[in-house]
């Protein structure tokens, strides 16, 4: 007798109820029909999902701590229905078609953790209608009919962390529309028709590290950004942003990647992209604007930098730039490089695996307009551990670069035929046919090598040391074999005309 | 473009078993060696979005591309799918394009690509794919093809 | 051809034999299930345990959670980690600061008991 008290004081205790545990007799008793439940020690996980339910299962069990009703009609769901569910921490309601949700009664969940609400109907979270929530972490809003942000709503989870208000229509952000949000890390807005925000709409946001406002309507820069101190990833891509101010981001130096691609983005300002000392990619395609280099103090982890297609004519010293691995610089009207430009990228040589350098992949078509700009000399300091150099089109550069330079590459493209020589057998005029029979007997005489030491069935019995060695001597062969075009041949001497 | 020996050999038949010999085509400027277990990847799974698990041994991607009639969304270009699969571990990566004839004008030349791609079509391709279906296990070597020298010296 | 599945299923718009879903109904998540070598598309209301749901106009999709986390809202912030680790915060740890322990049942960095 002593021990079943001790078991049902216990129950009260733990599950924080104001009368003792009915004695179950069956478990099943916990289940509801026609849903299906697992058991968690003493809790119930009940999955009521895609039934065709239109209401919430009566006689839920108290120990309920997991509860997907997700993919039914349910149109509304009262207070009530979820009485004394104070141990549930998932709720999933998502795919269902919920219009509105209780103001008068909202649903009281002490313990709710997550609460997924997307793929709905609702047009707005009324004020009071998640105040009995005070726990939640992770609430799904997204692909509903939002108009605008629940601010009062929200006022009441001071514990939250992610939200997702995607794929609404909202097209506003109020100042202070967050301002209870202390905990909030991630927050979702993209894919909505947003035009204004207000200079202070992300005040109190102490613990945002992603915002995602892609694919909205976004007119300007969001300066709003500002007051975010832990923000580490930013996406603004595809919005309608034509310029990024000076100092854009003096407030978010923890950020890590900005997506802000697809804009029509003309001029960029000089200090945009400084103190970003975690920044390690930077896209500056097609910003037509940019003439001079962005000015990068301070940004010392960049590993790729693109910025083709631009109108930069000078580069700078790469000073700080030791992690550059990957630098774009196509179309663009660089004329000189400076002998030490590249001189501090020391990650070039030992963390390179590809660096590929364009300076003047000139189209046929913008030949003509650009035909002074074309370099005449290229220092290699610094440019070691290059395997691609492509500086086809730069008409008034003769001279041809030693092998030893370039102890990786393996692609070069230069203007004239002759800058080729150095990387083949070109000590004398050879025809392409006496080439490719010097290339191919001296393969014969590498399988017959092969064949000799390790005599092989013809009918592929497969061999994996066979095949190591083979790999091997493949790999060994191909390090000595640089693709240099265009190649000298019978129209193209090797001498210099 | 040099084309591709593809020999296939079922993993219940090793060692013994006689390899099944098809061809290809590599992309240009991919052309080599490579081998590995046949795995299948979904068109969408070389999405910047999706992910898939890395895999542990080597393995050779194929990917069945579908005719542009069915609207798979494309999300990236066919040669960034490609260096995504080769980012992601694939030693080598074959795309059945016989339901997609167009595929091969969007695998220009390129020197981006750090082990081979290869084109399939036809009795070939289905051949590959009837396996990965019956999800029999197999394992691909991917060679050079040795052309003879079509036309005579010339001085 | 025995032995061949065919890789249609409900809540598919498109799909082929080879490749399974390629699009879904609206509002489903196309998750690509991986089983041996075949990778084939199946449309779900939610994406499986380890992966998280990402909506967007034209498709839904599933990503893959970090290693360490068992259930996320994205590939930054967990709500579930894998036995060993500890949530603090959105994150999975090995081990939780100063002021809070190790709770291996929930498997979270929680407050001290008061003594």
């Amino acid at each position: 007798m002593l021990c079943v008290l001790t078991v049902l004081c216990w129950s009260w205790a733990v599950l924080g109820y104001g009368y003792g545990l009915q004695k179950d007799s069956s478990r099943a008793g916990l289940c509801p029909s026609p849903c299906q439940c697992e058991e968690d020690g003493i809790f119930v996980l009940a999955d009521c999902s895609e039934l065709g339910l239109t209401a919430v299962p009566a006689n839920l069990s108290h120990l309920t701590t997991y509860l997907r009703i997700s993919g039914n009609q349910l149109r509304y769901i009262s207070g009530l229905a979820l009485h004394g569910l104070h141990n549930l921490k998932v709720l999933m309601l998502q795919n269902n078609q919920l219009e509105r949700l209780p103001n008068d009664i909202p649903w009281n969940l002490p313990n709710l953790l997550s609460l997924r609400l997307d793929a709905n109907l609702l047009s707005e979270v009324p004020a009071r209608s998640l105040g009995g929530l005070r726990s939640l972490r992770h609430l799904w809003l997204d692909d509903n009919s939002l108009t605008e942000i629940p601010v009062s709503a929200l006022d009441s989870l001071p514990a939250l962390q992610a939200m997702t208000l995607a794929l609404n229509h909202i097209t506003h952000i109020p100042d202070h529309a967050f301002s209870n949000l202390s905990s909030l890390v991630v927050l979702h807005l993209h894919n909505n028709q947003i035009q204004t925000m207000g200079e202070r709409c992300f005040q109190g946001l102490l613990s945002l590290e992603t915002l995602d406002l892609n694919y909205n309507n976004l007119p300007e820069f969001p300066t709003a950004i500002r007051t975010l101190a832990k923000l580490q990833e930013l996406g603004f891509h595809n919005n309608n942003i034509r310029a990024i101010p000076e100092r854009a981001f003096m407030g978010n130096r923890q950020l890590q990647t900005i997506h802000f691609y697809e804009n029509p983005i003309q001029s960029v300002g000089r200090s945009a992209f400084q103190f970003l000392p975690k920044l390690h990619t930077l896209s500056l395609n097609g910003a037509t604007q940019i003439r001079d280099f962005p000015d990068l103090k301070g940004t010392t982890s960049l590993e790729t930098l693109e910025l083709s297609h631009n109108q930069i004519e000078d580069l700078p010293s790469f000073y700080h730039c030791s992690a550059l691995q990957e630098i774009g610089l196509q179309y663009n009207n660089i004329r000189r490089i400076e002998r030490n430009t590249f001189q501090q990228l020391s990650s070039l040589r030992s963390l390179v695996f590809i660096i590929i350098l364009y300076i003047t992949e000139i189209p046929p078509s913008l030949y003509r307009d650009l035909s002074e700009n074309s370099l005449t000399s290229l220092p290699v300091g610094g440019l070691g551990g290059l395997t691609h150099l492509k500086l086809k089109g730069n008409m008034e550069l003769y001279e041809d670069f030693s092998p030893e330079l370039f102890t990786r590459m393996r692609v070069v493209e230069m203007p004239y035929a002759y800058q080729c020589c150095v990387y083949g057998s070109c000590d004398s005029y050879k025809s392409i046919s006496q080439l490719e029979t010097e290339q191919s007997s001296e393969e014969e005489e590498l399988d017959q090598r092969t064949v000799a030491l390790y005599p092989i069935h013809t009918d592929t019995l497969y061999d994996p040391d066979l095949e190591d060695l083979q790999m091997e001597l493949q790999e060994s062969k191909l390090q000595t074999n640089i693709q240099c075009s265009p190649v000298p041949g019978p129209f193209r001497p090797c001498d210099s005309l | 473009a040099l084309r591709a020996v593809i020999k296939v050999t079922l993993l219940k038949n090793e060692p013994t078993g006689k390899p099944i010999t098809l061809e290809g085509l590599f992309v240009g400027g991919s052309a080599g060696s490579a081998e590995g277990k046949l795995m299948q990847s979904h068109p969408l799974s070389l999405c910047n979005t999706s992910e898939d698990e890395r895999q542990e041994s080597d393995f050779i991607s194929i990917v069945k591309l579908e005719s542009p009639e069915r609207k798979v969304p494309q999300c990236l270009p066919l040669l960034h799918k490609a260096r995504l699969a080769l980012e992601r571990g694939a030693q080598a990566v074959i795309f059945d394009v016989t339901d997609d004839v167009n595929a091969k004008f969007q695998l220009p030349e390129s020197d981006s690509l750090l082990r081979p791609v290869v084109l399939m079509q036809a009795a070939d391709a289905e051949m590959l794919m009837e396996l990965v279906n019956r999800n029999e296990e197999a394992r691909v070597r991917i060679d050079i093809k040795r052309e003879d020298p079509k036309w005579p010296h010339y001085d | 051809i025995p032995g061949v599945s065919s890789g249609c299923q409900g809540g598919c718009l498109t799909c082929s034999d080879y490749n399974g879903c390629l699009s879904c109904k609206p509002r489903l998540f196309i998750f690509l299930e991986r089983n041996g070598m075949r990778q084939i598309g199946v449309c779900l209301p939610s994406c499986p345990s380890g992966f998280y749901g990402t909506r967007s106009p034209d498709r839904n999709t599933c990503t893959k959670c970090r290693p360490e986390c068992d259930s996320c809202f994205n590939k930054n912030l967990c709500m579930r980690c894998r036995a060993g680790y500890y949530l603090h915060l959105g994150k999975c740890q090995e081990s939780c600061p100063e002021s809070l322990v190790c709770s291996d049942t929930q498997r979270e960095c929680v407050p001290k008991c008061p003594v």
